[in-house]
């Protein structure tokens, strides 16, 4: 590809929980000076902000001008990108396009969500939104519902057990212990997942994503913006976003995301890797199936087998590809709009040895995937350890 | 209720979806163009009222103006015709709703709106 390369410079992150103290643009404000303090106190050329309702969860849209304003970043051209929960992968891949095309040298991207201001069941329409207001909404669907209707099909379908099917859970609360921005750091077994309350049968509360605060966020930056900054940088090798079929029940085959086979496709093509080079992933499961068949859409299992691999070991800190090194979606949290921009931020850490107790030894290559709706969009990108 | 009833009541009422005039697919809920070979001949076309579950769900917290409902069954349905609707199933013994379940459309109050206190009706699904 032409043009010229792209790497994140530095990341800024909040804890994801129950911020009642702060604002939507606190939360914004908090996570974007971490980012930016790798610039260098140059300026950053762009501003663009992950979210996905904000209107409904803070009253608040015009998000990209609340940013810069509040950060005393006059003049800085600033947008908001929504994608449903699709929203923060989507963001940063608006920022890659610009600065690998050559267009800028810099971008802010901050994902944000403020959810704990709306009762659960307001959070549950808001999320709904992602769905057909005329056919999904309309007969009383939550986003739980879809993916209970998901579950069922790929447990009888691939004669999947129920422990099997919580080996995701299970997988990210471990890698959530160790990890400071996650909201719940406590490990779990296979019968709490099992015993939890019934959501939407069969998925039941430890297999769903839970409602949080938070915002993450990353500075893009060319060969000349990076002189500036502060060293441990990563690479952007690729990235892509791809939508299939909207709702999910529409779909020829229920059971294949196509949106994400696509994305990871394109995303591994751009960097120029084969598969087997990664030495992490951070994988979009909103619910344990979600995380199943992603992995099934991204090659790592064959059809039917992601929760069974999940649960042989395959995808743990010490397994052939660690994923959710810092709990994914379940026990680091899914504040909307900003999962994906943590996803981003995890990787980061990952690749320039920042992380900790969650290090994954020797980390070269990391793909961040990101759904909104049941993958009507997915967006992938592909990073790489500075040389 | 953020959209207009009115203007796809006939929709929920009749099952109207789409009938593609080239291959001759049909869908509901209706589209733009047909998602088998990419027609832009499409008409509207009721739908036939029987079909057989393909997954289901029994969902326990609805979104909100469906508490009183709560917990009730979601399901996709294949219908006769092949196109898949998202529908409730109800009025069916809890055991009769499984995959592979024969069952049959019926017109049911399907929401009423929380703030004007106007009713809405749509298609739900019974077991046969
Ligand atoms: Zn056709």
């Amino acid at each position: 590809m032409s043009g010229q390369r792209a790497y994140v410079a530095s990341v800024g992150m909040t804890p994801i929980g129950d911020h009642w103290g702060k604002s939507i643009l606190d939360l914004a404000v908090d996570a974007s000076r971490g980012a930016l303090a790798g610039l260098g106190g140059k300026k950053v050329d762009q501003v663009i902000v992950g979210n996905m309702f904000s209107a409904v969860g803070a009253s608040q849209e015009h998000l990209g001008a609340l940013v810069t304003s509040a950060l005393g970043l006059r003049g800085t051209p600033a947008f908001k990108v929504e994608a449903a929960c699709a929203s923060g992968g989507s963001a940063f891949n608006t920022g890659y396009r610009l600065v690998k095309s050559g267009a800028i040298g810099s971008a802010l991207v901050v994902g944000v969500e403020k959810m704990r201001d709306l009762e659960p069941e307001e959070a549950s329409r808001a999320l709904a939104m992602a769905e057909s207001a005329e056919y999904t909404q309309f007969v009383g669907a939550t986003f739980a519902a879809l993916n209970g209707l998901l579950a069922r099909l790929y447990m009888e379908q691939e004669n999947v057990t129920r422990d099997e099917l919580s080996a995701m859970p299970v997988l990210d609360h471990a890698n959530a212990v160790t990890a400071a921005h996650a909201q719940f750091r406590k490990a779990i077994t296979p019968e709490v997942v099992s015993r939890s309350a019934l959501i939407s049968d069969p998925l039941r509360l430890f297999d769903c994503a839970p409602v949080g605060d938070g915002a993450a966020a990353a500075l893009i930056v060319n060969d000349d913006a990076l002189a500036g900054a502060k060293g441990g940088h990563v690479e952007i090798l690729g990235g892509k976003i791809a939508t299939t079929e909207f709702s999910v029940y529409e779909r020829e085959d229920m059971l294949d995301f196509l949106a994400t086979k696509e994305a990871f496709k394109g995303a591994m093509a751009e960097a120029g890797l084969a598969p087997g080079k990664l030495s992490l992933a951070e994988v979009h499961d909103a619910f344990s199936v979600v995380g199943a068949l992603s992995l099934e859409a991204m090659g790592y299992s064959k059809r039917g087998q992601g929760s069974k691999d999940a649960k042989a070991g395959k995808y743990s800190m010490d397994g052939e590809l660690p994923i959710n090194t810092f709990g994914g979606l379940k026990a680091r949290g899914h504040p909307v709009g900003a999962t994906g921009m943590y996803q981003i931020a995890e990787a980061f850490l990952q690749l320039a040895g920042k992380a900790g107790k969650n290090q994954v030894e020797g980390a070269q290559y990391a793909a961040t995937q990101n759904i909104g709706g049941v993958d009507s969009t997915s967006a992938v990108h592909v990073f790489g350890r500075a040389s | 209720m953020a959209i207009q009833y009115w203007r796809i009541r006939d929709r929920y009422y009749r099952l109207i979806g789409s009938r593609c005039g080239a291959c001759g697919s049909e869908f509901f809920p209706p589209v733009y163009r047909c998602k088998k070979c990419g027609s832009e001949d499409i008409a509207d076309r009721e739908m036939p009222r029987t079909g057989k579950i393909l997954t289901h769900t029994l969902l326990h917290e609805p979104l909100p103006g469906f508490e009183a409902l709560a917990p009730f069954y979601l399901a996709v349905v294949k219908l006769d015709n092949g196109a898949k609707v998202l529908t409730q199933i109800v009025d069916s013994p809890p055991d009769a709703v499984k995959s592979g379940a024969k069952v049959r459309a019926v017109v049911r109050r399907a929401k009423v709106d929380g703030d004007s206190g106007q009713i809405f009706y749509g298609y739900k699904f019974v077991v046969e």
